[in-house]
């Protein structure tokens, strides 16, 4: 087995996550990434850095990085590094990587991530554990990633105990995003410089689209309606601006051709994670509750007292909510209450 | 200029087939009786569900990337008359299965198979609010040297607000009738009807071993489901895998119980009903008459057949698989079987599945009949006692 670029010996105690952005915000699995790695790295003693690439407006997403734990961040610039393209993003990162020799490197499964992390693997002759169920810190700080095959119900463990960094890959939703941390410990940014060949680099992006379908699974607030609005989504549209969020519906509204197929939350349309959802005009059905049931508080307007959706919600009202979302409309506009995301 | 479709014969795929159905998709003689009886026919007007072709291209070994594989309900309306006796339900199952190995699978459905995996139900529920169904009722955790049945709650009646009910009239029922009974209550294990339709046949096969096992360890010698999928698992799956123990229909335990006297009813239920045959209770197992038995003996309940009934009963569309995958507005044989309930005018569609209660409660209103009830055998029963 060949031996990887650097050994146990040589590597620093120190987790690497690679902060993936969208926009001006980073991808919610780094988050989670760093969440867990934060909890890895205090069962140990070890330090916390998060790796990000790009060229712009980076100042924002360390604070985010920071926030959730991050005791470092690797920083590298480069015009190269302004979009992901798989040539460059690996470049720059094995040089980061090589220049602080961490002992663990993670990175989101996502689409660029999976892409990302089997390259980088390659080049710096590691092991890779692709698509990770959990991960547990043993003595010596060896990683242990858990993953589960479907079907054959196989469950393997998986540790690199030689090849360092020990990698692993996790996807999206698998690990909580813990509360920001208010006790400061310290933040380090470190610019690292990487020498960027355009003509390494054979992807060439030639436009960015951002898929027009709406996506509630990220919205931190989801405005639900029901049969029971009588189609009335342009006053649930509203009520969702105002609180920063998007609106979804029960079947019945997107059978009816009311609504986008994609905006129906429940067990044959999408389960959804917001703060806060308000549900309004749906009697509560289990098909269309198991879309909502994760989300952190359930409001339901309800003209029926003996409606189902009481059950699953945190706070009822009875009532018209043709009448009640006007009038909550009225008063958000009034104080100019906003709630923020991520 | 006519187009021809090129098709490409693929041996090895023929041979996985005929292999993972035993050798009964080479039953098929396309005669085409299964397209013919086919409900998505009555749904989909001009392009029905081709079963014949779809099973000749498996013959052919001829890959297909159609989406059709995902429809079949499982309804067992064209195995019922199939001359060749092709179980054509399975092998949409084996289909399924190989779409799995290449990854072909509609949007949602690895996660109802994780669900499985990590919840213990295929509806993505916490484990530990399994037992939560029966918060004041008084459900004895099961006792081999105690009881005389195991009562198999399963995943909807467990978590499903609406068929929480159901679960809920049928302890009155047992208790009404001096049934000593108990449940396992969180440690229930899920029957894996969900994954077995989706065509994941190899954890199906371990989640029923282990279902298996878990009976085994707790003594059970004899179970009652509340949903004819549980009961058709664990009747017609299990023994494949050395299962030791008898599984049963709650109608049919319930109809024993009257007929041995044990159960009375009493109170007059002044109700017109019609009673729908759930595919997996009449076609899949044959129990026609047992529902329909105890709905005759509840005193004052007048009772009508739907036009077609028993064998020709149309599927509600929620087997096969289908409770999680989307089915188009027009396209759900749900309404098409309230529109027959109404057409016998009566008050109450009666069942005795809780996908079926799921999917007709919804067509009710999708159809605007809101003075059509929807109800469990089970639950008009427990109206019928003190
Ligand atoms: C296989 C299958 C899959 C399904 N998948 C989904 C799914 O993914 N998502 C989904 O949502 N459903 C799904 N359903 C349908 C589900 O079972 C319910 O039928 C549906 O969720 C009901 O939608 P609703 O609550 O909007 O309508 P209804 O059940 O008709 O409820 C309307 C409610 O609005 C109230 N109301 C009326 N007027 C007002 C007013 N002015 N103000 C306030 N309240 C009012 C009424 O009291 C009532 O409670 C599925 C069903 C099946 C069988
Ligand atoms: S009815 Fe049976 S024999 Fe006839 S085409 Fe269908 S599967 Fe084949
Ligand atoms: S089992 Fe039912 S849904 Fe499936 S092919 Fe046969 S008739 Fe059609």
């Amino acid at each position: 087995m060949a031996t990887s670029l650097y050994g146990a010996s040589e590597a620093q105690d120190v987790i690497c996550v690679f902060l993936e952005r969208e926009g001006d915000t980073l991808q919610r699995v780094s988050l989670e990434l760093l969440s867990k790695g934060r909890e890895l790295a205090d069962e140990v003693g070890w330090k916390l850095a998060g790796l990000l690439l790009g060229y712009y407006r980076m100042l924002p997403l360390m604070g985010q990085a920071f926030e959730v734990g991050a005791d470092e961040i690797w920083v590298a610039e480069h015009p190269l590094l302004k979009t992901f393209t798989v040539e460059a993003y690996t470049s720059a990162a094995f040089q980061v990587i090589m220049n602080r020799k961490p002992s663990i490197f993670l990175c989101g499964a996502t689409p660029n991530g999976r892409d990302l992390a089997g390259r980088l693997a390659v080049k710096l002759r590691t092991g890779l554990t692709a698509d990770c169920t959990d991960l547990r810190m043993r003595e010596g700080g060896i990683l242990v990633g858990e993953v589960t095959g479907f079907g054959g119900g196989v469950l393997a463990l998986i540790k690199t105990p030689q090849h360092r960094p020990q990698m692993a890959t996790v996807r999206p939703g698998v690990f909580p995003l813990k509360p920001p941390r208010t006790e400061r410990v310290s933040r380090a940014v470190e610019i690292i410089s990487v020498t960027l060949d355009e003509a390494q680099v054979r992807t060439r992006v030639v436009e960015q689209v951002v898929g027009r379908g709406a996506d509630i699974t990220q919205s931190p607030v989801v405005v639900v309606g029901g049969r029971g609005i009588q189609g009335r989504f342009d006053l649930l549209r509203q009520l969702a601006e105002l609180l920063g969020g998007e609106v979804g519906a029960t079947r019945p509204p997107v059978d009816s051709g009311q609504i986008e197929r994609e905006r129906q939350v429940g067990q044959t349309g999408v389960v959804c994670r917001p703060k806060v959802a308000i549900v309004c005009g749906a009697s509560g059905a289990f098909q269309f509750t198991v879309g909502i049931q994760h989300a952190d508080t359930v409001i339901a307007i309800n003209t029926d007292p003996e409606a189902p959706i009481f059950e699953t919600a945190d706070y009822g009202v009875v009532g018209d909510a043709l009448q009640i979302v006007p009038a909550l409309i009225e008063a958000l506009r009034n104080s100019r209450v906003a709630v923020t995301s991520g | 200029m006519t187009q021809v479709e090129h098709l490409t014969v693929d041996d090895a795929r023929w041979d996985t087939l005929f292999e993972r159905t035993r050798g009964a998709v080479a039953l098929c003689y396309q005669c085409g009786v299964c397209t013919a009886l086919c409900p998505w026919g009555q749904v989909r007007e001009g392009k029905p569900l081709s079963v014949r072709s779809l099973l000749r291209r498996a013959q052919l070994g001829v890959p297909d990337d159609h989406e059709d594989i995902w429809l079949c309900t499982a309804c067992a309306q064209c195995e019922s008359l199939c001359p060749r006796g092709v179980p054509v339900a399975e092998v949409f199952q084996s289909l399924r299965g190989m779409a799995w190995e290449e990854r072909r699978v509609p949007k949602g459905l690895p996660s109802v198979l994780w669900s499985i995996y990590w919840n213990n139900n295929p509806w993505s529920q916490p484990p530990s609010h399994r037992s939560r169904w029966a918060k004041g009722l008084e459900v004895p955790r099961f006792d081999p040297s105690e009881h005389e049945v195991l009562y198999y709650v399963g995943c909807t009646a467990a978590y499903d607000r609406r068929a929480q009910k159901v679960a809920r009239a049928l302890v009155k029922l047992f208790q009404a009738a001096g049934v000593r009974f108990g449940t396992l209550g969180d440690e229930e294990p899920c029957c894996g009807d969900a994954a077995k339709s989706l065509g994941y046949t190899p954890y199906f096969e371990e989640i029923v071993q282990n279902a298996a096992q878990v009976f085994a360890q707790n003594g059970v010698r004899r179970l009652v489901a509340t949903s004819p999928h549980c009961f058709d698992t664990f009747r017609n799956y299990a023994p494949r895998y050395q299962a030791d123990f008898e599984a049963e229909h709650y109608t049919q335990f319930l109809d024993r119980c009257l007929s041995e006297g044990r159960l009375r009813f009493s109170r007059e239920v002044p109700l017109r009903v019609t009673f729908h045959d759930p595919c997996f209770l009449g076609r899949r197992n044959d129990e026609y008459e047992a529902p329909r038995r105890i709905l005759d003996a509840i005193p004052g309940l007048e009772r009508v057949e739907m036009a077609r009934s028993r064998q020709d009963a149309l599927c509600c569309g929620g087997g096969g698989g289908r409770m999680w995958m989307e089915t188009s507005a027009g396209e759900r044989f749900a309404n098409l079987r309230v529109q027959d309930a109404l057409a016998t005018g009566v008050q109450v569609l009666v069942t005795a599945c809780p996908f079926c209660i799921a999917c007709f409660e919804e067509s009710v209103k999708a159809v605007g009949a809101p003075n059509l009830r929807v109800m469990d055998v089970a639950e008009l029963a427990a109206m019928a006692i003190e």
